[in-house]
């Protein structure tokens, strides 16, 4: 039923009324698959042949940056805060391959540096924002009554307050630092994540196989865990993967500010704000970071649109 | 006849600060001038003041110089200064009211291009022997624009408004500090007595904060006149459209030109729709695209840009007052040790950095004055940079190298906490902060740039919790050096401001400053004030690093502007070519 | 209508405090503004005149006692009724929302229509244009717009004017990144309608891929984004903090920014009921959208 190449065939199910429960389920390797072509062949060699080259490509985009993380002195020996003001907005060359800034630091080694506080304020403030999402969706959606009324009404609240202004608030209680502007920016996209999680959890828990699990006798926690939260799975991964993207891209807005990670830090989105003062005489400035946020993000969700998608078909 | 630069100038021509100050009052920039000589309008043979002129560059076409002024138009100018929240400078007293009040009010005094006072809505004044009163004779000749005339009432009732704490005047409360009463002696003089000889006073009277209002107009309450002051200025307020842009109209009336105009009757232009584009690059986009033809604020890179453009021309005029210096906090430590500031000092390497980040724009001060005041004292002998004497000097100090770098001094790790205020620092003297940082690191000093909102910035300086400042100070004549080094600035005003960000208590200095502005002899004076610079300078209190950056792009069809006592445009005298 | 009034409520309640224990001193706002130097009296009258002066409970009630009768008090900064300074700066600020949300809107669904059509290499490069376009910084991109169309080729202005022209690049600065969001949200389940089984017995009953897109695959797709209209409208302010700051345009957005910054209590809090509002106002209205879109809906 689905051929090697997991082109868009997939098991028939969303059928208007009644999807057939329990078929997206994870659970465990798939029997159906076997009997496909690839069934003579050994396991490794099969998912090997699944591999396909946007796949690849996301891979080493996301392993290149997570090295650049981890140990970013391998990629770029220099130090990212090393100014020379004499070698102040040189384009792009072999000395300097993403040219240099306004304070002749090299662009290359900061944004191979920027790496860490960057994918640590996407990843983290996109977690903050997803776990609050799923505790504020799964209690309005599946708890007791009052805990339902209770978070409900917490959302709508959350949701009433424009995004921005509690990431201004909160900097301007306790000035400005990466950890706040984590959290700022993880506590402004929560109510958008909520909101669709909340959707998500609506849709699941109409759908046949929750309301047979409810007759069946299982209690919420289960229910939760063991049909819902893996059904709407997808969209959590979804919104996961383009949040990387989204929360760092709102960490330079607070920069733009003047709120965001204090200079001289190398952290894209602050390199970006810092850029873009210099946008017509040094284009350089605000590239090479944005292709960085963008390289990322966009691994990250085809990626992650990959494997959910093969979670699925298995 | 007013100075000019010699045309050669391109951005950024070296001019010498220690002995020329004055001639620097005027640097005309046209484009692009490296190539081409500047052609100059005429400035009238009574040009007097800080001023200076809109070169007219290579403009082609109709209505050029030649064929005199046009008369008519609106004239749209794009402010990134912040909006004011009341229009009437009393209140409160900044720069931004300052700009857009200039176009509706005026002053008693105006400042020549000595920056010595001359007359402007006062015609003549006489100061008692014991220097305890000062007569101010007004013109008999001037009426506000909604029909008053022109008194000593009127003066005494403009003193009376920002003396009175319900205005919540700072500027001009300060200015005013030592007079103690205004007298009407008959219809047009008005006696001002003193607590104490103020050699500053009529300098300061040349400060838009300090400029004369209708007293029928100041009686409106404050929401009123807020909304729309009325002066005797070219312009009225006639419409203020928030966050978009404040309406000019032309006084039909007008009769007081400052003494430096070359217009005598009322201004050319017969409107100006005075906008807010807090945004750099959409400002000078709105420039180069012409839908305004003036922007103030403009960012060394687009005047860099606009020196390549025939249609734009450039005006540079440096804010009087002190000069863009970073304050050492010397009240507490580390810096109450004065072998730790200079090895801050010699540590801290900015002359490359203000070359770069300001596309030579900016040239480099070594005064606490502007270089436009008068006695300005510019010594670059206890800024020089050496490495090895800093680090002599912290080791002999106590400071001892750590692992990280970073030296200690039982326990205490070598931190300057910086707070940067992002509303009045722009982008490159951010980015010039940060160079001083990396470059003092190499000493083994812990510099933490704190970029702040305004009002956590003060709150920051107000619990004394810096050690290095950079805050900009903008008032007329050297008495700033009194409000920004005499101990008494120390001491909060109850709002918790303060403005002697050094903490400078030196009793001798104490002593210059307040005998400065007791002697009414200028060379005396003069003497003074240099010695007080001396001790502000050699003593490393401070990083002087450049004339407090005030620059306007203007498009090249626009003629006559020129700039007053405190460097903000007036436009009486201005044209738009067809 | 309750929880729309305790929402309201809850919302004002927090902001008040919150900007109350945000470090400055309202009077000094009042004044003339941060580093004023006025007098003890100067700040004695400011206090008592705006009621500073009272302990910040008594404040409070007196603020929501205001709030009953439609008075949200008076700015500090502008000294104006909070009322009238919204009232100047909403309109601008909704029509650059609206329009946003409407070109966000059609440029999603032109995204996902095209992804739709191809194969897998156009669902690849729709996927990396749509994560791009979310990814993309307000004020970078408007930069870039401005760059490109008001200072190169001069078609449309750069500081926004309150006529259509002007309006065109500041809604495109938001609504570029809001199109990039809605339609990575309306992928997920465009994808899952396309392989469904209602598809393909649609097109074994002849319906063409077009028809089957705007007739059938839609209603699936818009199904999660319209749910997400409300909060939409909640980044398109947030959005506009900056796009009006960049684009010079008076509004809401710029308005929120600078009283944050001063301080300015009443004003932060009018603007946070209004937004909050807004929202409520919104949500009601993608609710009824998805209603008339998913017939299950209709029987809830």
């Amino acid at each position: 039923m689905s051929d090697s190449h997991g082109q868009r065939s997939r098991p028939p199910e969303e059928a208007p009324e009644a999807p057939p429960a329990d078929m997206r389920l994870p659970t465990g390797p798939n029997r159906a698959t076997e009997t496909g072509r690839d069934g003579a062949l050994p396991a490794w060699r099969r998912m090997l042949r699944r591999i396909r080259l946007v796949e690849l490509a996301s891979a080493v985009i996301l392993l290149l940056f997570v090295a650049a993380a981890v140990a970013p002195g391998l990629l770029a020996p220099g130090s990212p805060l090393a100014v020379n003001p004499v070698d102040a907005f040189q384009p792009p060359s072999w000395a300097h391959p993403f040219g240099t800034d306004e304070s002749g630091r090299d662009v290359y080694t900061r944004v191979v540096h920027g790496a860490r506080p960057s994918l640590l304020i996407g990843v983290a403030a996109t977690a903050i924002g997803l776990v609050l999402a799923l505790v504020l969706g799964a209690a309005a959606g599946l708890g007791p009554r009052w805990l339902d009324f209770t978070a409900g009404r917490v959302t709508e609240v959350f949701f009433a307050f424009p995004g921005i202004l509690l990431a201004l608030l909160l900097i301007a209680l306790t000035g400005p630092s990466p950890v706040v502007a984590t959290i700022a920016v993880g506590l402004s996209v929560a109510p958008g994540y909520a909101r669709i999680i909340g959707g998500e959890f609506r849709r699941v828990r109409q759908a046949g196989y929750v309301e047979a699990a409810v007759l069946l006798g299982h209690g919420w926690w289960r229910r939760f865990t063991g049909h819902i939260l893996p059904n709407a799975l997808g969209s959590v991964f979804v919104l996961a993967t383009l949040g990387l993207g989204q929360t760092i891209v709102w960490a330079s807005a607070l920069s733009f500010l003047g709120l965001g990670t204090p200079p001289p830090a190398a952290e894209w989105g602050a390199m970006l704000a810092a850029g873009r003062t210099y946008l017509e005489v040094a284009p350089w400035l605000t590239i090479a970071p944005g292709t960085a946020i963008v390289l990322a993000a966009t691994a990250a969700t085809l990626l992650g649109r990959s494997l959910e998608q093969r979670v699925r078909e298995s | 006849m007013t100075r000019l630069d010699d045309g050669t100038s391109g951005i950024g021509a070296a001019s010498d600060t220690t002995t020329h100050a004055s001639r620097r009052l005027l640097r005309v920039q046209s484009s692009p001038s490296r190539h081409r000589p500047l052609r100059r309008a005429a400035v009238g043979a009574t040009a007097i003041g800080a001023l200076l002129l809109a070169a007219c560059s290579g403009g082609t076409g109709t209505g050029s110089e030649a064929e005199g002024p046009v008369e008519g138009g609106t004239l749209v100018y794009a402010s990134g200064d912040a909006e004011p929240t009341c229009l009437d400078p009393h209140v409160g007293g900044n720069y931004p009211q300052a700009l857009v009040a200039t176009q509706y009010l005026e002053q008693l005094t105006a400042l020549d291009e000595n920056r010595e006072p001359v007359p402007w809505l006062a015609e003549s004044w006489e100061l008692a022997e014991d220097g305890l009163a000062l007569d101010v004779t007004v013109r008999d000749d001037v009426t506000f624009t909604d029909g008053t005339p022109l008194t000593s009432e009127a003066v005494a009732a403009n003193i009376a408004h920002l003396q009175d704490p319900e205005t919540g005047s700072s500027t001009g409360y300060l200015a005013l500090e030592k007079v103690e009463d205004v007298e009407e002696v008959d219809e047009r003089t008005a006696r001002i007595h003193l607590s104490e000889p103020d050699s500053a006073l009529l300098e300061n009277l040349a400060m838009p904060w300090l400029a004369i209002q209708s007293p029928a107009a100041l009686e409106r309450g404050m929401e009123e006149n807020c909304a729309a002051p009325v002066g005797t200025g070219p312009f009225t307020v006639s419409e203020w459209n928030r966050q978009e842009s404040i309406v000019l109209e032309r006084n039909e009336e007008y009769t007081s030109p400052d003494p430096a105009a070359e217009n005598t009757g009322p201004a050319r232009l017969e409107r100006i729709e005075w906008r807010f584009i807090p945004e750099a690059a959409t400002r000078y986009s709105a420039l180069a695209s012409g839908e305004v033809h003036v922007i103030d604020n403009a960012q060394p890179d687009a005047i860099s840009r606009a020196a390549e453009d025939d249609a734009i021309a450039h005006i540079d005029a440096p804010r009087p007052g002190a000069s863009n210096r970073i304050e050492l906090n010397a009240g507490q430590a580390p810096f109450d040790d004065d072998r730790v500031r200079t090895a801050f000092i010699r540590a801290a390497a900015v002359d490359e950095g203000i070359e770069s980040l300001f596309f030579g724009t900016a040239e480099r001060s070594y005064s606490a004055l502007s270089s436009i005041e008068r006695h300005v004292h510019a010594d670059p002998a206890p800024f020089g940079t050496d490495l090895e004497e800093a680090a002599a000097l912290l080791d002999e100090a106590g400071w001892t190298a750590g692992d990280d770098g970073v030296r200690t001094k039982d326990g205490e790790r070598l931190t300057l906490r910086f707070p940067v205020s992002t509303n009045q620092s722009i982008p490159a003297e951010i980015s010039l902060f940060e160079q001083i940082q990396a470059a003092v690191a190499e000493a083994g000093f812990d510099v933490q740039i704190q970029q702040l909102d305004l009002a956590s910035w003060y709150e920051a300086l107000a619990k004394n919790e810096y050690e290095l400042v950079s805050a900009p100070y903008t008032r007329t004549g050297p008495d700033v050096l009194r409000v920004l080094y005499h101990s008494d600035g120390i001491e909060p005003a109850p709002s918790g401001y303060f403005a002697n960000h050094a903490q400078l208590d030196d009793p001798q200095l104490d002593e210059l400053l307040d005998e400065a502005a007791r002697t009414e002899d200028e060379t005396e004076r003069g003497q003074l004030y240099r010695q007080a610079q001396e001790i502000i300078l050699g003593g490393h209190y401070i990083l002087p690093l450049y004339d407090q950056q005030n620059h306007f792009l203007h498009r090249a069809g626009l003629h006559g502007v020129r700039t007053l006592a405190v460097s903000t445009p007036t436009f009486v005298d201005a044209w738009l070519e067809d | 209508m309750l929880g729309a009034v305790f929402v309201l409520w809850a919302a004002a309640t927090i902001t008040f405090f919150a900007v109350r224990a945000v470090p400055g001193d309202p009077a000094e706002t009042i004044i003339g503004g941060p580093g004023s130097q006025a007098g003890e009296e100067a700040l004695a009258a400011a206090r008592a005149e705006y009621g500073l002066d009272l302990p910040l409970w008594e404040q409070y009630l007196r603020y929501l006692g205001g709030l009953l009768s439609g008075d949200l008090g008076t700015s500090y900064a502008l000294r104006a009724p909070v009322t009238e300074v919204i009232g100047e700066q909403l309109p601008g600020t909704l029509a650059l929302a609206l329009t946003a949300l409407l070109l966000g809107w059609a440029l999603a669904l032109l995204l996902v229509r095209q992804a739709a059509r191809g194969g897998r290499v156009s669902r690849v490069l729709g996927t990396i244009m749509e994560v791009t376009a979310a990814a993309l910084p307000h004020f970078w991109l408007g930069a870039v717009l401005i760059l490109v169309f008001a200072t190169t080729l001069g078609w449309l202005p750069s500081v926004s004017t309150p006529d259509l022209p002007g309006l065109i690049l500041p809604a495109l600065t938001l609504a570029i990144p809001l199109a990039g969001f809605l339609g990575q949200v309306m992928r997920e389940s465009a994808d899952d309608a396309l392989a469904s089984t209602f598809a393909l017995s649609a097109r074994a009953r002849g319906e063409s891929p077009a028809g089957l897109f705007w007739r059938h695959v839609l209603r699936h797709a818009v199904l999660p984004a319209a749910s997400l209209s409300g909060w939409a409208f909640g980044t398109l302010i947030s959005g506009a903090v900056i796009v009006e700051t960049l684009f010079a345009r008076p509004g809401l957005g710029r308005t929120l920014f600078l009283a944050v910054q001063g301080r300015d209590v009443p004003v932060v809090t009018g603007t946070v009921l209004v937004v909050a509002l807004a929202y409520v106002l919104i949500t009601f209205a993608g609710d009824l959208l998805e209603m008339l879109v998913d017939p299950r809906r209709r029987r809830v």
